[in-house]
């Protein structure tokens, strides 16, 4: 579990959170979004630990050491590795720093990442996989994992993604993921958090978000229904409602209603912003 | 398993499996004491959450279709071939689908009768009259 409890946070005289709250239960995967700049990564970042709150507090529930970043896996494209290391040397530390006895090798083996190779000389695919190497070998309890997914060639995605749903699965493991992108990633979330001006905006399942939320194309203005973007096409309208209830709204509906994907249903809150 | 889901469609990603799974047993690709795939396996292949697939099986298990062997995983139970009713409701299903699907295009249900008896003449052709199957 973690547990954030009136948090605040800046950078200098730029608030990001203030009197921020957040409950992940265990074993629970949730997916973090919303627009440039509202948090995300800082977030993932307070809650490893790599920076520290102004005020408030994150607390982690039992099962976690005293120092909670021993069992907490971070990958991001900005951690910090030391980069004139080889891959084998790198390992070594890691192992020592963190009193690890046993390393699996079969990732790095499996995509060709060669134990001679300098860390700098590493593609950000093969990075990315080392990382989860090194977070893979701590047996995290709590895996966060700053949007890095969709940065690397498809095949590296696919491998990365595979071995982590496998650890939810073996584990049991708590995950929080920060996605702009969500093609290959929405079905790996029970949750789906969208960060608006430091607060939760939108907090749901996938399942229920995915039927409250709707595109209608009409040539015709929507009278009534809550909407949250529209975007005027050379023909109709696109019209983004958010809550849309069938029953309600249906008859009043001259057009087509239509499901859509976590990345459209993403789209239209974060339009609805810059709009 | 072949499954297949798709991610735009509002049915919730666990209908979806569950659907997938009691038509590959209604339809007889699955059979009695045949093994489900682990639920690591399903949620790695599908990439989806491995809780979606533990409340699939769990609801499968439920209403029949499968049965546990602790410790060794999940198999198509003796009952779930003999579920008519479920095999109904999922022809209704597969029906609306298409309905839905054909009224989005224009057509009328009537379009569709006949359309649906053009097939089943043509088909007919071709199997040089293999009717066998037409009374199950």
């Amino acid at each position: 579990m973690i547990k954030i409890d009136n948090l605040t946070f800046g950078y200098g005289k730029k608030k990001i959170f203030e009197g921020f709250n957040l409950e992940i239960p265990d074993w629970q995967t949730c997916l973090v979004t919303g627009i440039n700049g509202v948090g995300k990564s800082t977030l993932l970042r307070l809650i490893a630990g790599v920076l520290l709150p102004d005020g408030g507090n994150i607390t982690f529930g039992p099962g976690m050491p005293v120092d909670p970043r021993f069992k907490i896996g971070f990958i991001s494209d900005k951690i910090s590795l030391y980069e004139s290391l080889k891959v084998s040397q790198m390992i070594e530390l890691h192992m020592r720093m963190y009193g690890i006895k046993k390393f699996d090798y079969s990732l790095l083996e499996h995509t060709k990442i060669g134990m001679h190779q300098r860390v700098k000389e590493l593609s950000w695919g093969h990075r990315t996989i080392f990382l989860l190497s090194l977070v893979l070998a701590i047996e995290p309890e709590v895996l966060l994992i700053d949007e890095v997914i969709h940065s690397i060639d498809a095949y590296l995605r696919k491998v990365f993604l595979e071995k982590v749903i496998g650890l939810i699965s073996e584990r049991k493991i708590t995950v929080v993921m920060v996605n702009l992108n969500f093609h290959d990633v929405e079905n790996i979330a029970d949750r789906v958090i969208l960060l608006k001006d430091g607060k939760v905006a939108v907090d749901s399942d996938l399942d229920s978000l995915k039927a409250k939320v709707k595109k209608v194309v009409s040539s015709e203005p929507l009278n009534g229904l809550p909407v949250i973007l529209s975007i005027p096409r050379e023909d109709c309208t696109e019209y983004f409602v958010y809550p849309y209830d069938e029953k309600a709204h249906r008859p009043a509906v001259k057009g087509k209603v239509m499901d859509l994907d976590l990345t459209d249903i993403v789209t239209a809150f974060i339009g609805g912003e810059y709009v | 398993m072949n499954i297949k889901i798709n991610p735009k469609s509002a049915v919730p990603v666990y209908e979806q499996v569950k659907r997938e799974i009691k038509l590959a047993i209604l339809s007889g690709n699955m059979k009695e004491g045949d093994k489900l795939i682990s639920i690591r396996e399903l949620a790695v292949r599908l990439k989806i959450n491995p809780n979606t697939i533990v409340k699939v099986y769990y609801q499968l298990e439920v209403e029949g279709f499968i049965a546990s062997r602790p410790g060794t995983g999940y198999f198509v139970s003796a009952e779930a071939g003999r579920a008519q009713k479920e095999k109904h409701e999922l022809f209704e299903q597969v029906t609306d689908d298409y309905i839905t699907s054909a009224s989005d295009l224009g057509y009328s249900i009537e379009d569709m009768i006949t359309e649906l008896k053009n097939k089943d003449d043509s088909s007919e052709k071709k199997n040089n009259g293999g009717s066998d199957d037409k009374d199950r």
